[in-house]
């Protein structure tokens, strides 16, 4: 990621009242886990898989504090369990930002999945979303997951991909 | 050692505090054991998301207890959370892990922790949460009750429980999302904050 798309997600985060991010590295955003790390109104949070993840970020919102997780798409499949228990079972909402692996222009055959995956996953879950691959538009499509998701109660997402990663 | 006597004990020691618990006849259990806790407790029905939800409610809110009623079987689904609380260290979560060694709510088949050999506690020092520990008699669970519950540190306790559930208590009625409102309404009065805001009518 360039460091311009890094600022637009951090000022997107900061607009939207994120003060706590949960996330599991991964490749395509490995310029924006450093810049969270080090940013004095954000709390990281590393954790083991992206379920827990999901969950930690439940008990966030719990809390009257907002979260995001943030994680390779492939992530979203491992925490598809607690977002289906939590979003349908409690009405207890997730902000998922996540890279959009497995997409056209992907070179790397274990990616695949991630890309075939990641759309019908997020469609069973009824979970909106939303595909960025221009800089312009990261830090509007965040402050706007947020807002769907403190009215609805329920998970969104937000997919970079295209340019804005690679 | 009957859960429902250790919820007694831990529930005479609550009162401003915020627990978050799981799953099957412990939730009825607590439903009966602190009712004084009613408002301030978020009954749950899932695996493996009990403590992280805690963990993560302990983050939001750094100057408030929360307490994890957890089981052995949600936390076998998800033992990274121990790695997490490791280390993050919040000073301000205490743990109860109840460890009735079995599947309860769906007729008690056996979980991992049955035949002995894997140790909850053990797992969660190695972890680097090294207030861990295990308690057989409901005297030493109240005791790390105690501790655990006024420590700066991550606390848990194993709880060795027998996989029966205390009879004829009433039966909590109420699902996740009324549950939630009750829990996210309780935090709000209680914290002085909003949560869950009016609409907007733009």
């Amino acid at each position: 990621m360039k460091q311009s798309a890094v600022d637009a997600v951090i000022r997107g985060l900061k607009r939207a009242g994120v003060s706590i991010v949960c996330y599991l590295p991964d490749s395509l955003f490995k310029e924006l886990y450093p810049a969270l790390d080090a940013d004095p109104d954000i709390r990281t949070i590393r954790v083991t898989n992206e379920g827990e993840g999901a969950a930690i970020c439940g008990g966030v919102f719990l809390s009257g504090k907002r979260a995001a997780l943030v994680m390779e798409n492939s992530g979203l499949r491992a925490s598809v369990e607690p977002l289906a228990r939590m979003g349908l079972g409690a009405g207890i909402p997730v902000v998922m930002l996540m890279s959009y692996r497995g997409e056209l222009g992907e070179n790397n055959w274990w990616a695949i999945p991630h890309g075939i995956t990641m759309e019908p996953v997020l469609n069973a879950l009824r979970v909106p979303y939303r595909i960025v691959t221009e800089e312009a538009k990261i830090e509007r499509a965040i402050v706007d997951a947020y807002s769907w998701s403190y009215a609805s109660y329920y998970h969104s997402a937000v997919a970079l991909g295209g340019e804005v990663v690679r | 050692m009957k859960r429902f006597d250790c919820m007694k004990a831990l529930a005479a020691r609550l009162k401003d505090e915020l627990v978050i618990l799981s799953l099957g006849g412990s939730v009825d259990e607590w439903y009966n054991a602190a009712p004084h806790m009613r408002e301030a407790s978020l009954f749950q029905q899932q695996l493996g998301c009990v403590t992280p939800q805690a963990f993560g409610l302990a983050a939001g809110l750094p100057h408030r207890r929360v307490v994890s009623l957890d089981t052995d079987g949600g936390l076998l689904f998800n033992l990274g959370i121990l790695a997490t609380l490791g280390n993050e260290q919040p000073k301000n979560l205490f743990i109860v892990v109840w460890d009735n060694e079995c599947y309860q709510s769906i007729g008690g088949p056996p979980t991992h922790t049955a035949l002995g050999r894997v140790d909850l506690a053990a797992i969660a020092r190695g972890a680097g949460v090294e207030n861990a520990h295990t308690a057989r008699t409901v005297e030493e669970f109240d005791a790390h009750c105690a501790r655990g519950l006024a420590l700066d540190a991550p606390y848990l306790v194993v709880a060795k429980v027998s996989g029966t559930v205390q009879p004829d208590i009433k039966r909590k009625h109420s699902d996740g999302r009324e549950d939630k409102y009750i829990f996210v309404r309780h935090v709000e009065a209680s914290e002085g904050i909003v949560i869950m805001g009016p609409s907007e009518h733009n």
